[in-house]
């Protein structure tokens, strides 16, 4: 459904993404690794439309999209929960779910889409009339995720969703991944965390330094001896 | 003495309602748009010999002429959004601050141009309620009831419709807003036709109270910005407080000394407002 053909993506001179391809098929969660500084974040805000591509084309549902606007791309069905969540800090609980469900073909649905949220999270039910900025790390990551399930996203793209949380808390965003990938939707997720996210990974990639630099599933990862001292810790 | 200290402070309070509705729109367009309108006096100005046009030279009853006013100044606002701001979005901020000061002259010269140095004004006249020794123009009343309930209409606008929710998001964090499916272009559009629209009822306030001239904008330029600075930039409640110190700041120190002296007042209160908190009274820092 997604298909990233040969991007290169530019911060002034400095190059951050090279040639990068990779694909999501319908129903896939698919990981990208690699060390801090390597592009991850930016590939994601490529495809969002939040960071303009150079070279090479985004395609999802073999429409091109990097030509468009970021705020036609969430039309789209592309949906990003960026690093941190970035919840809008002096909006309200409800407020931010809303703003989620702003698009246009969200919007019909967000009656119903904020009782499934509030069963989904009953910690966000109870908090929804607090400011988003008051709430726990933990909690406003959650509140990220819900905010991007509201837009009727098929494709999330994670970026990191479990940095600076607390191990538990950690467990509970990849349950909730997985959940996610039970309930169809398609995931392309970031991290840090290879260990971890590989195991709930159908592909993953490799990026560093801006270029991609392996791919295959998990057992292809576990047999690599490059990645298994560097990324696995094994 | 006293009578007359309690009728300035009075007032202060009313005036700093209308000028309440000045930050707010100043603080609107910086919060949105990340710009400072210079020329936000020149503004109301500009709002002022619209009204006074309609009514003394086309004849039209003055409420129809308010309104009239205040559409022409939201669509005077939509357009400083399309040719001025637009092109200069993504420039250093000195641009973005000298192509909105220059708006300043533009507009004082065209006044100039066109209505003269004379001073103008329609006629009218409003009782003045006295209460014991207090007198209270009514004039004051109505601006000030009339500001109350215009922010009323704005929080709610801001807080219940789907509109309202894009500008706050926008304010916040544009890059998340954008990805939430919002057009930043839209939204700024409304914000700078809101905020025009605001210096055409803040003229509208104005008429029954004073007359107007080319220069008339400036002190109101400076006004706003103190307050806006004064209460935190970009913080509207932080403006709305302010504007009630300033307004009241002035109206007594007018009494007590003159208004030339009250007006350096406020800008001596500005000043070590300033250096003690930087950041405003309600501000963050950055």
């Amino acid at each position: 459904m997604l298909k990233v053909d040969g991007i290169d993506i530019f911060y002034g001179e400095f190059r951050a993404l090279e040639a990068v391809s990779l694909k999501v098929e319908a129903g896939q969660t698919v990981i990208v690794v690699g060390p801090n500084g390597a592009g991850k974040s930016t590939l994601l805000r490529g495809i969002s439309g939040l960071q303009r591509t150079r070279k090479g084309a985004v395609y999802f549902h073999d429409e091109r999209i990097d030509t468009l606007r970021a705020y036609r791309i969430v039309e789209k069905g592309i949906s990003l929960v960026p690093e941190g969540g970035r919840a809008f800090p002096y909006l309200s609980v409800e407020d931010n779910l809303r703003a989620g469900a702003y698009n246009r073909n969200a919007r019909g649905y967000a009656k119903e889409g904020f009782e499934q949220i509030y069963d989904l999270f009953p910690i966000l039910a109870k908090r929804r009339r607090q400011m988003a900025g008051s709430l726990s790390g933990g909690e406003r990551q959650m509140l990220a995720i819900a905010r991007s399930l509201m837009s009727k996203p098929k494709l999330i793209l994670l970026d990191e969703p479990s940095l600076g949380l607390a191990p538990l808390v950690v467990d509970l965003v990849f349950e909730f991944v997985q959940k996610m990938k039970k309930e169809g939707y398609s995931i392309l997720l970031v991290e840090q965390n290879a260990n971890r996210a590989l195991r709930i990974a159908d592909y993953a990639y490799l990026v560093e330094s801006g270029k991609l630099v392996f791919e295959g599933n998990r057992q292809d990862f576990d047999k690599n001896p490059y990645i298994k001292t560097a990324y696995l810790g094994l | 003495m006293a009578d007359q200290i309690i009728m300035a402070f009075i007032n202060g309070i009313l005036l700093g309602g209308v000028l309440a509705l000045l930050a707010f729109g100043l603080n609107l367009i910086f919060g949105v748009v990340k710009i400072i309108h210079m020329a936000y006096g020149q503004f109301v100005m500009l709002g002022f010999y619209l009204i006074y046009s309609f009514n003394a030279i086309f004849h039209i009853p003055l409420v129809p002429a308010m309104l009239l006013g205040i559409a022409a100044m939201a669509l005077l606002g939509v357009l400083t959004q399309l040719l001025l701001i637009n092109p200069l979005l993504n420039a250093p901020r000195l641009n973005q601050l000298l192509a909105l000061a220059s708006l300043i002259i533009v507009l004082e010269n065209l006044a100039m141009i066109i209505w003269g140095a004379d001073y103008r004004g329609i006629p009218l006249t409003l009782p003045i309620i006295n209460i014991g020794e207090v007198f209270i123009r009514s004039s004051y009343l109505i601006a000030f009831i009339g500001a109350i309930v215009v922010l009323g209409l704005l929080y709610l606008f801001l807080h219940r419709t789907y509109l309202g929710l894009a500008i706050r998001a926008t304010a916040q964090d544009l890059e998340m807003a954008e990805g939430m499916g919002i057009n930043p272009r839209i939204v700024y559009y409304v914000t700078l036709a809101a905020g025009g629209a605001l210096t055409g009822v803040v003229a509208a306030f104005f008429v029954p109270i004073y007359t107007v001239h080319p220069h008339f904008g400036s002190s109101f330029t400076i006004m706003a910005f103190v307050i806006v600075v004064f209460g935190g930039m970009g913080n509207l409640l932080g403006g709305f407080i302010s504007a009630f110190i300033i307004g009241v700041a002035t109206s007594v120190a007018a009494v007590l000394y003159t208004n030339e002296l009250a007006d350096i007042l406020a800008l001596i209160l500005f000043v070590l407002v300033m250096l003690v908190r930087p950041q405003g009274l309600l501000g963050v820092r950055a």
